[in-house]
């Protein structure tokens, strides 16, 4: 009955690999959300209601679907359509996936929050609505919406401890080997809880200073 | 005899699954409101020490993924308390706890929601804390609430799959089961996927239509 953190000593190593990881998979996957996530907001911003349509449909799905049960559908049905990728890669596609559904979200109220002033501005000066879009809408649309991204990140730290259940053996997968090499399941899985919390906890404080550094010009407006 | 074939058995099954899906998620959402409403109503009352040593509990329980806490219940307990936590134990104190520290931080900002003066008019006309609390803060706090509780249900409905993990036989598992025996991921997922989409939209149907009547009082009723 006692708390004896010293065993985990020489498991450090073989932890920080696991965290290492967990790191490579969510920054792989947050680019895919946020590529992923741009596109659906064009969408559900653009004047074509088909194209609505398909984006608020992709987002209702991969919202009130778990997110196990998306990832062992990409896990297993993948190879049965003739894809073979390892756990990682499925991993990273079935987080992105997922992520870009809540990531869309976060930048359609960017778009939608920019001035219209601006963009009439803009087509004004000439510009061609490609040309609008990608160098002045979408940068101040995820400029602004930094914090709402970063706390998908949040949520993405959070779930690809699920990945575990792919034979990935990521920060959670390796705490689990170590539980079961140690025998002290409890030990591990509340350094574990902690280490997750100040993970994300540090990962929101950077969000933070990357708000206030990137919208340092617009203080008063988005504080 | 090979059973790779789907026989009308399995409707059976999956309708099983979906009952302990939806019998856990049912009770421990009741158990964590109730627990969370508790926390939020002793933070309203300011018991010293126990409002900290909540809110330090709420904030990890929060800010660590669901599975690290399941395998904490589930594994660390029995080797640490040596107790027997059997798989449903294990998923009932997790969910539930987890659900409790999401409702504190929702009855805080509810509670707070409600103005100063209104408070203090009450304790001017000499009602008890006990009073303000019921009649005062109480009926507002839960109108205010409702949103966000709805929004967090649905969410929870989802992170009740990852019981599937510890052995729990719920939908997911089913899903699981049938998956590796049929070997039809795409059927199998499909069907499993959109049960639980089934069971989010009804539940947000539900939610939305007693937030509709909680808040019909302060719904503009136009001039």
């Amino acid at each position: 009955m006692r708390i004896d953190l010293t065993l985990l000593a020489p498991y450090i190593g073989f932890l920080a690999e696991g965290a290492l990881l967990t790191a490579e998979v969510c920054v792989l996957a947050l680019v895919g959300a946020t590529l992923l996530g741009a596109l659906v907001a064009i969408a559900r911003t653009s004047g074509s209601r088909i194209l609505r349509a398909i984006a608020s449909v992709y987002i209702d799905l991969f919202r009130n679907i778990p997110f196990i049960v998306q990832l062992f559908f990409f896990y297993y049905g993948l190879p049965e359509i003739g894809i073979y990728i390892d756990a990682f890669t499925t991993g990273v596609i079935a987080l992105s996936v997922a992520g870009g559904a809540y990531a869309s979200d976060a930048i359609r109220a960017g778009i939608l929050a920019i001035d219209t002033g601006i963009i009439e501005a803009a087509e004004v000066s000439g510009l061609k609505r490609n040309t609008v879009f990608t160098r002045i809408v979408l940068p101040i649309a995820l400029r602004t919406s930094i914090r709402p991204l970063g706390s998908v990140l949040i949520n993405m730290i959070l779930t690809s401890s699920i990945l575990t259940a792919i034979t990935l053996n990521e920060l959670t997968g390796t705490a689990r080997i170590v539980a079961s090499e140690t025998f002290r399941p409890f030990e591990v899985y509340v350094v574990l809880l902690v280490v997750y919390a100040a993970l994300t906890y540090l990962v929101s404080i950077g969000i933070n200073l990357l708000h206030r550094r990137l919208n340092r010009d617009l203080a008063s407006e988005v504080s | 005899m090979r059973y790779t074939q789907f026989t009308p058995y399995d409707i059976v099954l999956l309708a099983q699954g979906l009952g302990v899906t939806i019998a856990l998620f049912l009770g421990t959402s009741l158990i964590g409101l109730l627990i969370g409403t508790l926390w939020g109503v002793v933070r309203f009352y300011r018991v010293p020490v126990l409002t900290e040593v909540m809110t330090f509990i709420a904030e990890l329980l929060k800010n660590s993924p669901v599975l690290v806490q399941l395998f904490l219940v589930f594994f660390g307990f029995p080797a640490f308390f040596r107790i027997n936590v059997t798989p449903t134990e294990a998923a009932v104190i997790t969910l539930s706890a987890n659900t409790a520290a999401f409702v504190y931080v929702i009855a805080v900002a509810a509670i707070q929601s409600i103005g100063r003066e209104q408070i203090e008019a009450a304790r001017v006309f000499g009602l008890t804390r006990w009073q303000v609390l019921r009649h005062v803060i109480a009926t507002q706090a839960t109108a205010f609430a409702i949103g966000p509780l709805i929004a967090l249900l649905v969410n929870q409905l989802q992170v009740t799959s990852l019981i599937s993990v510890i052995g729990v036989v719920d939908l997911t598992k089913i899903g699981n089961i049938l998956n590796l025996r049929t070997l039809q991921p795409f059927i199998v997922w499909t069907v499993v996927g959109a049960l639980y989409y089934l069971a989010a939209k009804l539940l947000a149907f539900f939610g939305t239509r007693l937030e509709n009547r909680l808040r019909a009082h302060t719904a503009w009723r136009g001039l």
